[in-house]
This record gives C-alpha cells, sequence and structure tokens, in this order.
C-alpha cells in the first residue's frame, strides 16, 4: 500500500498539479472552528462567517473537479506499472546470475596470478643464485688468473681480474662466505687480497722505475693500470709527476738557452716572452697528447686533476722565467725610477722614454702568450667536466666550475703576470705622458698644411700605447690605457691647445688704427700706408695669428681623431671579444671606458666653438663693425636723381662686400673648411645683428627704402655663394624689415600683416614694425600709431 | 658630461624603485639632512623634466683596504648573494644596477676596485670621472679604518674636487656587538665629517643596510645629476637672445646644441 501511495503522490507531481494552496480547502484546513460558529451571536457576523464557508466550499469542490479529472490518467498508468512487474523480476535473476559470474571469474584471476608472482620470484631468485654462482665462479677464476697472470708478468690480466673481483658486489662474497665452503672461500678471498696487494706494489714500483729510466712505453703501460687497482688519484699524480719532470727539463734546457743568447739575437728583445712561449706550448702539447689517455682509462673528467698538477710545475718554471726576466731587465729599478719621475717630476735622471719600449712590449706579449695557454687550458677543463656532468646536478656542475675558476685565477701564473702588469700601466703611462710632452715640444708648422705636427704625433703615440695594452689581451689592461689616455687628451694635451687658444688672436696695428678711425676716407688712406708701420711687430703678430687658426686646426683634428681612435679600438675589441677574453663584464667596462673617451672629443669640440668665439670677436667684429657703420654715413633719404647715380656709383654694399671678401679670404687659406664653414656663419650672424643695429638708427624715404632693399638683396646674394649653410634665415629679421620700408603707404603693411601674411612668418614683433615704419620720414606717426597690428 | 646612452632593457624591479628619498644613516656624518627631494628635482621629475638623466649613469667607484669587503658587499647588493670563501679581487670589477627615482630611470655604475697593493697601479687608472666614491673599512679592524684617508686622497687626485659625493662605509657590522659598534662609529663619525664623507655602517652577511646605504647612493647621485642638468639648461637660456651672435638660432631645431657647430661635415 504504502509504495502505491508514494506513485500515486509521484504521479501527481508527474503531472504537475499543483499542491492545494496553504490555508485553504482541505476539510480540516478551514480558518474557521464549528467552535468559533457556536460562540457567534451576531447576524452580522453569521453572515460574514457564512459567506466565507460558502467561498470555502466551491473552492474545494474545484479542487475535487480537479483530482477526479486526473483519476483517468492515473489509472492507466497504474495499469502500465503492473503490467511490468514481471519483467523486473526477470531482470533481477539475470543480474544475480551476472554478479555469480563475476565473483568467480575474480577468485580464477586472483588465483592464477598468484601463481604467476610465484613464479617470477622464483625467477628471480633463480638469476641471483646464478649471478652469485656466477660471482664466485668469477672470483675463483680471478684468483687463479691473478696467480697465472702474476707468475707471467701479465700485469694487465692480473690488473684486469683485480678489477673485476673490486666491482663484485661485497655483500656477494660476505655471503658465499657463510655458505658450507666458507672456509675455502675465506681462503681464496686472502690469496686475492695479497695479490691485489702485491699488484699494487709491483705497479708502482714499476712504475717508478719506468720514470726514472724515461721508458715512455712502460710509463704509459702502468699509467692505464692504476685506474683498474681503483687507485685514479694515485696514478694522475704520479704520472703528472713524471710529466712534471718533463716540463721541468724542457724549461731548465730553454733558460739556459736565453742566458746565452746573445743581445743581437733577432728575439733578443723578446726572449723571455718566448720562453714562455715554448713553455706554454710544451705544456699544451702534452695535454694534448695525454688527454686521449687519460679520458680513456681514467674517464671523463680527470682531466682537471691532471692539469692541477701540472699547473703547479708551470707556476714554478714561470716564477724562474718571470725572475730572470725582473733581473736581467731590472723591471722593478726601471718601475721605481719611473715612479720617482712621475711622482716628484724631478729633472734628475728622467729616463728617456724610448727606452722603455722594448720592454714594455715585451712584457705585454709575456702576457697575451699567458693568457692564450690559460683560455686554453679552461677550454679543455671545461669540456672534460662538461662530459662528465652530463648527467650530473646542477650544484656538482658549480661546484666544479668554481674550482676551474679558482685554479685558473689564483695560480701563480695569473698573480705574476697581474703584479707585471700592473707595474706596465705605470711605466706605459709614464711613455705616454713623455713622449706626449715631447711632441709637444717639437711641434712644428710646415707652410700649406692646415694643423701642426704634434696632433698627428700626439694621436700616433696615443694609438700606440692603447695598441700595446690590447696586444696584451688583458681587458683590465686594455680598459685602464684608454682611460690613461682619456685623461692625458682631456688634461693635459687639452690645456696646450687651451693655453695656445688663451694667447688670442692678436689685433694687429692696422686693426687697432681702424678702431680709433671712422671715416672711411681714412682707412682707405692709412691701409696705403701699411707698410711705414715696424714689420717686425707685424711678422710677429702674424706668427701670432698663424699660430691660432693652425691651433684651431688642431683642436678640429683632435676630436676627429678621438672619435676615429673609438671606432677603431671598437672593430678590434670585437675580434677579442668573440674569441671570449676577460668575462661576461669586459664588453661593458670596455664600453663605459670607451664611451668616457669619447666625451673627450665632444670637450675638443666645445673649446673649438670657443675659440671660433674668440676669433668672431676679436679679428672679425672689430673690422666688420666700421664697414658697417658707414652706412650710417651714406644717405637713405634721397631723391630720383641720387637714386639713379647710386645705380652708377655704389655708395656702400659693394665695398663692403669687397672688404668682406678680403678679409675672409686669409682665414679661408688656413682654417679647415670645417671650420672656416663655422666661422663664416658666425660672420654671417654678426652682419645681421650689427646690421639691424645702424638700419635701426638710419632715416629712409620711399626710394631709401627701396635702395636697401636694394643693397640687401646683393649682400645675402654675395654671402649665399661664400656659406654653404642656409642665411636666409639670419637674414629673415632684415629682409622683413626692408619690405616694411618698402611699404607705399603705411596701411599697405596689413596686406602682409596677420591673416594676409600667408606663407611668411614675422620675425618682428609688432612693436618692432611700428619703430621700423617710423624710421620712414615719410610716414605720419599718427598713422602708424592707429595702425592695429 | 660622462653619459653613454643605455639599452632600454626590461623593467626595473620593484625594489629599485625610490619614491621617497632615502634616509641617512646617522645624522652626524651624512651629506644632507633633507628628508624629501630638491624642490626643483621633485618639479622636474613630475613633470619629466629631467633632460637627459633618465638615460644617464653615474659612475661609483668603491675603494678600501684588501679583505674589508668591497665585492662582498656590492654582491650583496647586486646579486643578493654571500659568498664565505674569500677571493681576491684582480684588477677591476665591474656591475650596473638599474633604479628608477621618483619614476625617472637611472643607473648606477658600480666599479669594484682591487684592494691589494700590486694592483693598485691598475686599480687607480679607474678611478677618473667617479661621481660617488665609496670608501669601505673593516668595523672590526680599526687599522683600515685609518688608511681610508689614503685611498680617498688617491681617488679623489683622479677627479675635480668637488665633483663627487664621498662615502664612508663601515663594513662587518654582524662581527661586532651593539657596544663595541657603537665605539667604534665614533672614531668613523669623526674622519667622515673631516673628509666630508657619509658615514654608514653596513653587513654583507646579514645584509643590514645594505639595501638602504645604496639607495641613498642612487638618490643623492639622481638628484645631483638632475639639478646639473637643469642649471646647465637654465645657464644656457639667458644666452639666447642676448644679441651674441650665436643665438640667432634660436629658433634653428638644434637649439640645444647651439654650442656646437652642428655642420653634418664635422661628425
Amino acid at each position: 500500500m504504502g509504495t502505491k501511495m508514494a506513485n500515486l503522490d509521484s504521479a501527481q507531481k508527474l503531472l504537475g498539479v499543483p499542491p492545494p494552496p496553504d490555508g485553504v480547502g482541505g476539510g480540516s484546513c478551514s480558518g474557521i472552528s464549528t467552535e468559533l460558529i457556536r460562540s457567534l451571536t451576531e447576524l452580522q457576523e453569521l453572515e460574514a462567517v457564512y459567506q466565507r464557508l460558502c467561498g470555502e466550499e466551491k473552492v474545494v469542490e474545484r479542487e475535487l473537479d480537479a483530482l477526479l479529472e486526473q483519476q483517468n490518467t492515473i489509472e492507466s498508468k497504474m495499469v502500465t506499472l503492473h503490467r511490468m512487474g514481471p519483467n523486473l523480476q526477470l531482470i533481477e535473476g539475470d543480474a544475480k546470475q551476472l554478479a555469480g559470474m563475476i565473483t568467480f571469474t575474480c577468485s580464477l584471476a586472483e588465483n592464477v596470478s598468484s601463481k604467476v608472482r610465484q613464479l617470477d620470484l622464483a625467477k628471480n631468485r633463480l638469476y641471483q643464485a646464478i649471478q652469485r654462482a656466477d660471482d664466485i665462479l668469477d672470483l675463483k677464476f680471478c684468483m687463479d688468473g691473478v696467480q697465472t697472470a702474476l707468475r707471467n708478468e701479465d700485469y694487465e690480466q692480473a690488473a684486469a681480474h683485480i678489477h673485476r673481483y673490486l666491482c663484485l658486489d661485497k655483500s656477494v662474497i660476505e655471503l658465499s662466505r657463510q655458505g658450507k665452503e666458507g672456509s675455502v672461500i675465506d681462503a681464496n678471498l686472502k690469496l686475492l687480497q695479497e695479490a691485489e696487494q702485491r699488484l699494487k706494489a709491483i705497479v708502482t714500483e714499476k712504475f717508478a722505475i719506468a720514470t726514472k729510466e724515461g721508458d715512455l712505453p712502460q710509463v704509459e703501460r702502468f699509467f692505464k693500470i692504476f685506474p683498474l687497482l681503483g687507485l685514479h688519484e694515485e696514478g694522475l699524480s704520479k704520472f703528472s709527476e713524471y710529466l712534471c719532470k718533463q716540463v721541468a727539463s724542457k724549461a731548465e734546457e730553454n733558460l739556459l738557452l736565453v742566458l746565452g743568447t746573445d743581445m743581437s739575437d733577432r728575439r733578443a728583445a723578446v726572449i723571455f716572452a718566448d720562453t714562455l712561449t715554448l713553455l706554454f706550448e710544451g705544456i699544451a702539447r702534452i695535454v694534448e697528447t695525454h688527454q686521449p689517455i687519460v679520458e680513456t682509462y681514467y674517464g671523463p673528467g680527470r682531466l682537471y686533476t691532471l692539469i692541477k698538477y701540472l699547473q703547479v710545475e708551470c707556476d714554478r718554471q714561470v716564477e724562474k722565467v718571470v725572475d730572470k726576466f725582473i733581473k736581467q731587465r731590472d723591471y722593478h729599478q726601471q718601475f721605481r725610477r719611473v715612479q720617482n719621475n712621475l711622482m716628484r717630476n724631478s729633472a734628475s735622471e728622467k729616463i728617456e722614454p724610448r727606452e722603455l719600449d722594448p720592454i714594455l712590449t715585451e712584457v705585454t706579449l709575456m702576457n697575451a702568450r699567458s693568457e692564450l695557454y690559460l683560455r686554453f687550458l679552461r677550454k679543455r677543463i671545461s669540456s672534460d667536466f662538461e662530459v662528465g656532468d652530463s648527467m650530473a646536478s646542477e650544484e656538482v656542475k658549480q661546484e666544479h666550475q668554481k674550482s676551474l675558476d679558482k685554479l685558473l685565477n689564483n695560480c701563480l701564473l695569473s698573480c705574476t703576470m697581474q703584479e707585471l702588469i700592473g707595474l706596465y700601466i705605470t711605466m706605459e703611462e709614464y711613455f705616454m705622458r713623455e713622449t706626449v710632452n715631447k711632441a709637444v715640444a717639437l711641434d712644428t708648422y710646415e707652410k700649406g698644411q692646415l694643423t701642426s705636427s704634434m696632433v698627428d704625433d700626439v694621436f700616433y703615440i696615443v694609438k700606440k700605447c692603447i695598441g700595446r695594452a690590447l696586444s696584451s689581451s688583458s681587458i683590465d689592461c686594455l680598459c685602464a690605457m684608454i682611460n690613461l689616455a682619456t685623461t692625458e687628451l682631456e688634461s693635459d694635451f687639452r690645456d696646450v691647445l687651451c693655453n695656445k687658444l688663451r694667447m688670442g688672436f692678436p689685433a694687429t696695428t692696422f686693426q687697432d688704427i681702424q678702431r680709433g678711425v671712422t671715416s672711411a676716407v681714412n682707412i682707405m688712406h692709412s691701409s696705403l700706408q701699411q707698410g711705414k708701420f715696424d714689420t717686425k711687430g707685424i711678422e710677429s703678430t702674424d706668427e701670432a695669428k698663424l699660430s691660432f687658426l693652425v691651433t684651431l686646426n688642431n683642436v678640429e683634428v683632435c676630436s676627429e681623431n678621438i672619435s676615429t681612435l673609438k671606432k677603431t679600438l671598437e672593430s678590434d675589441c670585437t675580434k677579442l671579444f668573440s674569441q671570449g677574453i676577460g668575462g661576461e663584464q669586459a664588453q661593458a667596462k670596455f664600453d663605459s671606458c670607451l664611451s668616457d673617451l669619447v666625451a673627450v672629443s665632444n670637450k675638443f669640440r666645445d673649446l673649438l666653438q670657443e675659440g671660433l668665439m674668440e676669433l668672431n670677436s676679436t679679428a672679425i667684429k672689430p673690422q666688420v663693425q666700421p664697414w658697417i657703420n658707414t652706412f650710417l654715413s651714406v644717405s637713405h633719404n634721397i631723391e630720383e636723381e641720387e637714386f639713379n647715380d647710386y645705380e652708377a656709383n655704389d655708395p656702400w654694399v659693394q665695398q663692403f662686400i669687397l672688404n668682406l671678401e678680403q678679409q675672409m679670404a686669409e682665414f679661408k687659406a688656413s682654417l679647415s673648411p670645417v671650420i672656416y664653414d663655422s666661422l663664416t656663419s658666425l660672420m654671417t650672424s654678426l652682419v645681421a645683428v650689427e646690421l639691424e643695429k645702424v638700419v635701426l638708427k638710419s632715416t629712409f624715404n620711399r626710394l631709401g627704402g627701396l635702395q636697401f632693399d636694394k643693397e640687401l638683396r646683393s649682400l645675402i646674394a654675395y654671402l649665399t655663394t661664400v656659406t654653404t649653410w642656409t642665411i636666409r634665415d639670419k637674414f629673415a629679421r632684415l629682409s622683413q624689415m626692408a619690405t616694411v620700408l618698402n611699404l607705399e603707404r603705411v596701411t599697405e603693411i596689413l596686406d602682409y600683416w596677420g591673416a594676409n601674411s600667408g606663407p611668411l612668418t614675422w620675425r618682428l614683433t609688432p612693436a618692432e614694425v611700428r619703430q621700423v615704419l617710423a624710421l620712414r620720414i615719410d610716414f605720419r606717426s599718427e598713422d602708424i600709431k592707429r595702425l592695429r597690428l | 658630461m660622462r653619459s653613454s646612452v643605455m639599452p632600454l632593457g626590461p623593467t626595473v624591479s620593484r625594489d629599485r624603485i625610490i619614491t621617497s628619498f632615502p634616509k641617512w644613516y646617522t645624522p652626524a656624518a651624512c651629506l644632507q639632512l633633507r628628508e624629501h627631494f630638491h624642490g626643483q628635482v621633485s618639479a622636474a621629475c613630475q613633470h619629466r623634466n629631467t633632460g637627459t638623466v633618465g638615460l644617464k649613469l653615474s659612475k661609483v667607484v668603491v675603494v678600501g683596504d684588501l679583505y674589508v669587503g668591497k665585492t662582498s658587499l656590492i654582491h650583496r647588493f647586486c646579486k643578493n648573494v654571500f659568498d664565505r670563501d674569500y677571493k681576491a679581487t684582480i684588477g677591476v670589477d665591474f656591475e650596473m644596477e638599474r633604479f628608477e627615482v621618483a619614476g625617472i630611470p637611472f643607473s648606477l655604475q658600480i666599479w669594484d676596485t682591487a684592494g691589494q697593493e700590486k694592483f693598485k697601479c691598475i686599480a687607480s687608472a679607474y678611478y677618473r670621472g667617479a661621481q660617488v666614491i665609496i670608501t669601505a673599512f673593516d668595523l672590526t679592524d680599526m687599522q683600515t679604518l685609518e688608511h681610508t684617508r689614503q685611498w680617498l686622497e688617491d681617488a679623489l687626485r683622479e677627479n675635480e674636487p668637488g665633483t663627487c659625493f664621498l662615502f664612508l662605509v663601515g663594513t662587518k657590522k654582524d662581527l661586532l656587538s651593539g657596544a663595541a659598534c657603537e665605539q667604534a662609529e665614533v672614531e668613523a663619525v669623526r674622519l667622515a665629517n673631516e673628509m666630508q664623507a657619509e658615514y654608514w655602517s653596513v653587513s654583507a652577511k646579514t645584509g643590514e643596510n645594505v639595501k638602504a646605504f645604496f639607495s641613498r647612493v642612487a638618490a643623492l647621485a639622481f638628484e645631483h645629476s638632475v639639478l646639473q642638468d637643469l642649471e646647465r639648461r637654465s645657464s644656457a637660456r639667458p644666452q639666447v637672445g642676448d644679441g651674441d651672435i650665436i643665438r640667432m638660432e634660436e629658433h634653428l631645431p638644434e637649439t640645444q646644441d647651439s654650442k656646437r657647430p652642428s655642420s653634418p661635415g664635422c661628425c
């Protein structure tokens, strides 16, 4: 029954019949109880309750109707359900059967697999048993083999047996001893261990004999046996001992040869560098020849050990060579003398820089050779480590890298070379400074040249010194030298040029007179009399003039040379960096030092500009100013007749242009084109500014304005031919003034002003336009005032 | 001006961003007491009007006796590592550290010199053109403090007077007790004042004060660079239109270069 009710309930839900609303319907659910009705006494209330009850009844009836309507569908559903009953029973039976089958299969499978597992275990044990039997057989075979091999002096064979024995699992041997034949095996083992000891002793002894006799095949033979006996370290150390002896004897031979070298020998100047080279080449050859043996018999990653031993001997030999070098070349003595010279600047026993030349070259060569050698070692060792560490953890790799760095950076060779280079830097600095000073002192100027000899000389020296530092292959040394060269150029050499410019461009007597005289006639007169002046004075001022101009050229070439030097160094060093010299920061260091050097180029450029300004204000301005001032003496308040006369007999501009041309010709001949260009640019700016001043001091009428316009046009036309720069811009204000002075009426300006200006950009302010308009005497000031600009 | 254009790399890491002015270590020996950026500088930074400072770097040179911990100090700051093994610096080492100060990118180029006497010849060639000189000594070894005078003198010889910020740094602070440290500092502060340097105590092992110290260095160097740049530009401005010849070019595009001849043929 219960299920049926549930079914009904769910069927209702399925049909989507809404449950009766709360509080309404359902007999007992009526909100009005019988007691309530009974207690009612008022008719009104009774009627109200009755109304409500009627309403409720209607609702209940509607619900009942709805429920009854569903009866049919529910009944048909029930029929279907009844029909499904037998089918369900069938399914249940099938399911039970299936479950039974599965359980059976499962137990069967477990049964089978447990057997397989047992079999597997058995197989494994069998294998282990076979392995152990093999091991024991091996052990026996080894015991027998070792004995016979030793008897036959076949040490390779014996070592191979021992190696096999050492490779055996120790626990296996331990287990076999516990077996029934324990005592036999024990005895055999003892024999084997004895044989091992004996073999070790024999090999060590034979190796010692072989090394003593220098019998390389025998040495190599026993060297190969050591790793079989587990004596890797010992083998390497003994073998390197042998190699070291060879290195030492060869090096001593070489050193003796050096001491006996004739000073006239072609290589005498670099004999110590050559000796070091021989030493390094010898060691490199040893590494090359023996690396395969070490790799094959000792495994990868062992080269480091071999080289570590070899480096000790190398250091010893380097020390000897360098000691001899220091003694024979008086290296420390030279350094002390240089230091004294640098410190005290005293003239006493000054070293001739040329004397230092060979020793400096030799030191850099020595350093270059050792850098090359160390780079070779680094490459070999790290590639050997790489092979060995291919499976190793990052930590092991880092540890190896660290020990490699330590070996190469802290070896005596590195330290000794660093010390030599440290002293070298100071001596090279001295060499550079002294030679530069000498070049400055011997400065000569040849006629027809733009620059004097010292610029080329100084840059030759600087290039040479930096080039030598570069040839040492040490980035620190190179960068230090670049820094020192930068200082030398920036302070000492720039000061030399600066002082020359400070002396100034002398004002000639010719100019002195000009300054005091205003009339053009007098100028002509005095220039005719020029020959009468003291020629000696003129000569020396001519010299001073020339010196100033040459110095200007020098400064320019300096700044250019520095840029060239930078470019050359850059391209030279890319080669060096591509070889991986100088660690990760080398490039950054180099770039930083180079940028300092380039900054000096700009300082020279600034100096050039200063010099040009000086030239402009002392040489050009005093001359140009009076020429321009004569503009004032030419009336621009003229009638038709005068205007026509001016056309035939130019009153000002032609003479002015002629003067300018003459004056600039002097500079054009003795200044480089670039500087001359800058100078003419300065000159045109000066002309523009000065001319503007005098125009504002003059008065014009209509024809005068036209005259000025003509004059300005021919001036601009001339200046355009002499400058490569556009000068229109510089003369823009003057051209606009000419336009204003050329107007018919005051109001005509409005055709050009403001909205009507078109492409023209006014450089004159409204106030200035008014000021220029006022220069026209024929314009009324009220008209000008009335203008709206 | 010592400057070089830096490649515009990735953005600056967060702990290299300096927004407020880092404080001094002790007011008894510091280069300036202000705790905020110079008014002109912060205004310039706000308006991104710092000229070329953003592309600039300041050169820092670290000098001092061997084994006082110059390399350790720099490595702690630049790589945040501390290696117990002593490894003598050969010649010079070099680190570049990028900052962002008040929103403007700025770099310190730190030159780590060798303290050993035998490498001094090479190292001293690198002193020139430094904006900041850091003289380091070992707080546990007062002898090294005495030597800082000589180191400073050597470094200053290669630079124009008054162009460098000086710092005196006591290292290995972790090895001293509080009282012992204070005692050592009294002496150091006295010397710092004499040198006109700013004093700091640091420990590369624990990292104490290391970041604060370099931030202070960066901020001071940056501020100086910006001020110098502003000054240069403002001193260049009045010349324009002064009636002198060259300033006529005011309206030309190459205004900034007006001090140089900008003809294309001269480069």
